[in-house]
């Protein structure tokens, strides 16, 4: 069954890489090299980071709901994101920073500020209402400062910016943007991937996860740290994409029988799957404008997100 | 010979520094008014985050261990029977284990008789059916000690004996059991009694003795007679 | 009339305030430092005027008539748009108001360029500007496909008046669809030459993060690079850029 999933995203990906594929055969017949440029340096980043920044969302998001032992814990509704995007744009716009290396880390820093905020206000063992409405003050409160700080910057473009921070955006980005957001954003998901065993355990207790020699509280923070900056690192280079980090665990943990560790593996790939389908659909309704990917991500989200809460209200979580 | 060796167990504002050995074949009971420190003191023994202490298994200090080799050596059960998500009851149990084993999960669903609510999701058993199967969780990896929370209450009384009857087994066997008991009522069944209250043991001895010794009656308010407890006014 | 207003009005000194960057930019160019009694604060700011040291030793106003009024000014410019309201209560106060039309056409620079130097009482100021203009005209060149980028890939529409200047230079602006040229565009198809604008080009936005992308950086276009600040109005200091680009190509 994965390997099916696998060969389905890889399809899926170089259906992404490869449409439209007339300026490809364009380039070819006038110099094949020139193929070989638009690939690399235009396709191959794109297809990149919807791959790679989907499958952040889907693991970072599992870890989350695993370690907050919540269905609605994700990147976007605990602030992770806002947070991030406030702090890429603070470092972009204010401070100046243009290695894409150094803005991936103030996209971390943002994030772990945020749940850092979080943990603060809610605590980690908090009631879906209160993490909600924490979370919920805390993206609200990151994205108005964000958009403050863009039009308070000294351009004034950057004003019109804060659509690309606040929805997202993986239009003609390098690559050496994608790696600098991708690099960190693996590592930091393997070293997630290892501590399933860890979240399974915790679905039975925290004392009981301790008796086996696992340690919760750290466990806790270490997923909150490496989420931040697998998620900081991918809005630093593509704004901040929401409901893929909410949706995917809650599809993936029907395929693992409701374990939230090990959710993560095929969180990561649903997340991959939407993600891509996602920036397809952009990319098909070709209009003048692009469609922040954002916004489309958000209109399959929504419904899957209410869904989760109607149901949750019927005291069978999901 | 089985032993568990623990010293200066501690957990702040919970446990005062205890030291406590049990022997291989024993059934202990810990008992002793709510917040007096039973369950801080299993979970002394569990090695939660909070607590100090060394605590020692079949000679090995359990606390440099890996996960695979704690899993045989103890078993931790709390007193709530919360999952945090909704799996299915052979799941949970599987929990138990380092590596599947099928054939080990199908030994304890039979044995607590859950074999036809061994699909079902934990959050839709009811509380009895729930601590049975994390009883089995907890048995699974066949632990030299048990440290067990409550396990009795929730159980309907066909389950209090039987259960008493597993632990008994398994003591018997060369394992050590340890049992925090709100309910008095099966209290001979153990081969030592625990008592605790503020944070630090009272009281270590036969069931019977304990029960009718004076730190007994001071503490808990009741008195034992001809087999029936009155307050002790 | 207020007793105010007949005040401002004895006094017989030709006082301007320009109200909008690129009047600013006419009023600069023509008038005598006295003739001016102040011009919009967008003309203090070196990211936007190229003028703006000449444009500092006069008041700055706010772009309306309200913040023109402490330097009693005797005559108002302003160029596209502007309140109604601004030429009557300008009238009621005895102050002139001249409202430039923004150009559409480079006779429509042309012909601002006389308007205002009429209003500022001498034609024959504009003289000198107009003559360059004309002897630019007049020398046709073979032209050459060219886009003008600026920051997120934005570009000229070829009927634009920028479009009409490029032309003067021997340049065609390339007809881009969406106003933009894409990173697809400047590798598959480069055109001769592209004009980048270095406007604000220090100043950090994701427009300007386009342009150091590496297919941008390394298209095999001639890249020339200009002034932004000018194109803005494209006015008359456009005459030195079109000269220099000319020289060029």
């Amino acid at each position: 069954m994965r390997k099916l999933i696998i060969l389905f995203i890889l399809g899926l990906a170089a259906a992404h890489l490869l449409l439209p594929f007339a300026p490809l055969a364009e380039a070819r017949t006038s110099d094949p090299e020139l193929m070989q440029l638009l690939l690399v340096e235009l396709r191959l980043p794109r297809t990149l980071l919807v791959v790679g920044y989907g499958a952040t969302l889907g693991i970072s998001g599992a870890a989350l709901q695993a370690i907050f032992a919540n269905p609605l814990a994700s990147p976007d509704i605990s602030g992770a994101s806002s947070g991030a995007a406030l702090g890429a744009v603070l470092g972009g716009y204010w401070l100046g920073l243009t290695q894409p290396m150094a803005l991936a880390a103030c996209g971390a820093t943002g994030a772990l500020a945020a749940m850092a905020l979080l943990i603060m206000l809610a605590g980690r063992r908090a009631d879906t209402a209160t993490l909600l409405l924490a979370g919920l003050a805390i993206s609200l409160a990151a994205g108005a400062a964000t958009s403050l700080a863009l039009a308070l910057a000294p351009s004034p473009f950057a004003f019109y910016d804060a659509f690309d921070w606040l929805m997202g955006s993986v239009v003609d980005r390098s690559l050496p943007q994608a790696l600098a957001a991708l690099i960190p954003a693996a590592l930091a998901c393997l070293m997630l991937l290892r501590r399933a065993r860890a979240l399974d355990l915790v679905a039975l207790g925290e004392d009981v996860a301790a008796s086996l020699g696992h340690r919760p509280r750290r466990l806790g923070l270490e997923i909150i740290l490496l989420s931040a900056i697998a998620v900081g690192a991918c809005v630093a280079v593509a704004g901040a994409i929401g409901f893929v980090g909410l949706v995917a665990p809650v599809l993936a943990r029907r395929l693992t029988r409701g374990h939230p560790g090990q959710a993560m593996v095929p969180a990561a790939l649903i997340g991959a799957i939407l993600l891509t389908l996602a920036d397809l659909a952009v990319r098909a309704i070709a209009l003048d404008r692009p469609i922040p990917i954002g916004v489309v991500t958000a209109l399959f989200g929504t419904p899957l997100f209410l869904h989760l809460i109607v149901t949750m209200r019927r005291g069978v979580a999901s | 010979m089985t032993a568990m060796f623990a010293s200066n167990l501690a957990i702040p504002d919970r446990l005062l520094a205890t030291d406590l050995n049990v022997a291989a074949g024993e059934m202990v009971a810990l008992v002793g008014p709510n917040g007096g420190g039973k369950t801080s003191l299993l979970r002394a023994i569990a090695r939660v985050e909070q607590a100090t202490g060394q605590v020692s298994i079949d000679g090995e200090n359990i606390a440099a261990l890996s996960e695979a080799r704690r899993a045989r050596l103890l078993a931790f059960l709390p007193a709530s029977r919360d999952v945090a998500w909704p799996i299915p009851a052979r799941d949970v149990i599987a929990l138990g284990l380092g590596a599947r084993n099928d054939q080990r999960i199908d030994e304890l669903v039979e044995l607590f008789e859950l074999t036809g609510l061994a699909e079902r999701r934990v959050d839709r058993l009811s509380t009895g059916e729930r601590t049975r199967v994390l009883l089995a969780r907890a048995l699974a990896s066949s632990p030299r000690l048990l440290l067990l929370d409550e396990p009795l209450s929730n159980l309907e009384p066909y389950w209090v004996l039987r259960l008493i009857e597993i632990l008994r087994a398994s003591a018997d066997l060369g394992g050590m059991v340890l049992v925090a008991l709100h309910d008095l009522s099966r209290l001979e069944a153990f081969d030592r009694a625990l008592l605790i209250a503020n944070g630090s043991v009272v009281r270590d001895a036969f069931p019977a003795t304990l029960m009718a010794s004076p730190q007994f009656e001071e503490i808990f308010r009741i008195r034992a007679k001809h087999g029936n407890w009155t307050l002790r006014r | 009339m207020p007793v105010s207003a007949s005040l401002w009005a004895t006094s017989a000194a030709l006082r301007v305030a320009s109200l909008d960057l690129c009047s600013d930019e006419y009023l600069l160019l023509l008038a005598r430092p006295s003739e001016i009694a102040s011009v919009s604060r967008l003309s203090h700011d070196p990211a936007d005027s190229q003028l703006w040291r000449s444009a500092r030793r006069h008041p700055a106003n706010r772009g309306n008539l309200e913040s023109a009024l402490a330097q009693r000014p005797t005559l108002l410019l302003t160029m596209g748009g502007g309140g109604r309201a601004t030429s009557s209560i300008a009238r009621q106060l005895g102050i002139r108001t001249l409202k430039l039309a923004f150009p559409a056409t480079v006779a429509d620079v042309d012909r601002t360029m006389r308007e205002t130097a009429l209003a500022l009482g001498d034609a024959r100021r504009a003289d000198g500007w107009r003559r360059r203009l004309a002897d630019l005209r007049t020398v046709k060149l073979p032209p050459l496909d060219a886009i003008y980028l600026t920051g997120g890939g934005g570009t000229l529409s070829p009927s634009s008046l920028g479009g009409e200047w490029l032309r003067i230079a021997g340049l065609v602006q390339r007809a881009l669809p969406g106003g933009r040229a894409s990173l697809e565009t400047l590798a598959l198809r480069p055109p001769a030459v592209v004009i980048r604008s270095t406007y604000r080009r220090a100043q950090p936005s994701l427009g300007q993060r386009w342009l150091d992308h590496p297919l941008v950086r390394n298209m095999p276009s001639r890249r020339i690079d200009t002034d932004g600040r000018r194109w803005t109005c494209a006015g008359p200091l456009m005459l030195d850029e079109i000269e220099r680009l000319r020289s060029l190509r």
